[in-house]
């Protein structure tokens, strides 16, 4: 059972993190929508400690505007990027952090 | 400085020589090898299967695909099950991958509207069993931190001007998944069989940095042939 289906927006948390993530700097606190899902992956949180069978997580394909990553974005207002996140760094858009 | 040498630059250094990874590994490596993992020669074999595996695999993947719709379908709806129809199998040699790459390939399908472009900003993740090992300005910094943020710039500085009702899509392979781009058959392809279309697919294009070209083949020595200026 996903948290999130194909088609929601979603918010990366924008959160502090001392140990490996996986989770880049700069899509954190950024809104895109959810254009697929993955596997269940072992967290990097876990797996980077060599904790092959860690905690265990749906992980989603995350579509960003170019222009929503960076403010001044120069190419054209269609450039998107894709990547990869696990469900406990997303949250539905619109939603406020820590609530 | 010679006199003979004309023009000026910095000298050129390896940058990477003494880095702090450079020094793990040789310290792991040393240390496995003491252990008796594996022995010097399992290593040294090892690399040189790795690094003589190019990006053949790839170009037959994509040529395949044009010339067969149901092995196209087949090959974007399950990258890594695909492969295997043309002898790639993402397992080998360790049988179940590495604990964090290797694991599940998807092809990036080029349209009319859309453009795709591989990048790794965390490391240099990159489908080595389809490609062979990633060129180096892959793995540079510059080339990681620029496509995100700048894509048509950077592609404008491989030669590849897009227009800007094309969209761009970015790929930061950051966890599991590798990708690799399979760019649209160029006109004057017609009638061509699947070994000479995978002639012109060539590494760079199945990255996302170029467009495959009739009369363009990955072996074709640059000096053969006029320059491209004005195409």
């Amino acid at each position: 059972m996903t948290k999130f289906n194909v088609g929601d927006r979603v918010t990366v948390r924008d959160a502090t993190s001392m140990f490996h993530t996986r989770t880049q700097m700069y899509v954190r606190g950024r809104t895109g929508v959810v254009v697929s899902h993955r596997p269940e992956w072992v967290i990097p949180e876990d797996e980077a400690w060599g904790r092959e069978n860690g905690r265990k997580e749906p992980f989603y394909v995350v579509r960003f505007r170019q222009t929503d990553l960076w403010p001044s974005y120069a190419g054209s207002d269609v450039d998107t990027l894709e990547t990869e996140e696990s469900e406990r760094w997303l949250m539905p858009a619109g939603k406020e952090e820590g609530q | 400085m010679s006199t003979t040498h004309e023009h000026s630059h910095a000298p050129i250094q390896d940058e990477d020589a003494t880095s702090e990874f450079n020094v793990l590994e040789t310290a792991i490596r040393e240390l496995a090898v003491e252990k008796g993992l594996f022995s010097a020669e399992d290593h040294r074999r090892f690399l040189e299967w790795a690094e003589s595996r190019g990006p053949a695999g790839g170009s037959r993947l994509v040529a395949k695909a044009w010339v067969d719709p149901g092995f196209k379908q087949r090959l974007l709806s399950n990258g890594t099950e695909a492969c295997k129809e043309v002898g790639i199998d993402w397992n080998d040699p360790t049988g179940k991958g590495t604990p964090s790459d290797y694991t599940y390939f998807y092809v990036l399908e080029n349209t009319p509207e859309v453009h795709n472009v591989i990048v790794c900003t965390l490391c240099s993740c990159y489908p080595r069993p389809v490609l062979g090992m990633s060129p180096a300005w892959y793995r540079t910094p510059n080339y990681r931190r620029r496509m995100v943020r700048q894509p048509r710039e950077v592609l404008a500085e491989f030669g590849l001007d897009l227009p800007l009702d094309v969209a761009i899509r970015v790929h930061d392979s950051n966890q599991k998944s590798r990708f690799m781009v399979m760019p649209m058959r160029p006109d004057g392809t017609e009638g061509w069989g699947e070994e000479q279309l995978a002639a012109i697919v060539t590494r760079d294009t199945m990255i996302g940095v170029a467009l495959p070209q009739a009369d363009w083949k990955a072996d074709r020595s640059p000096a053969e042939t006029p320059r491209s200026a004005g195409r």
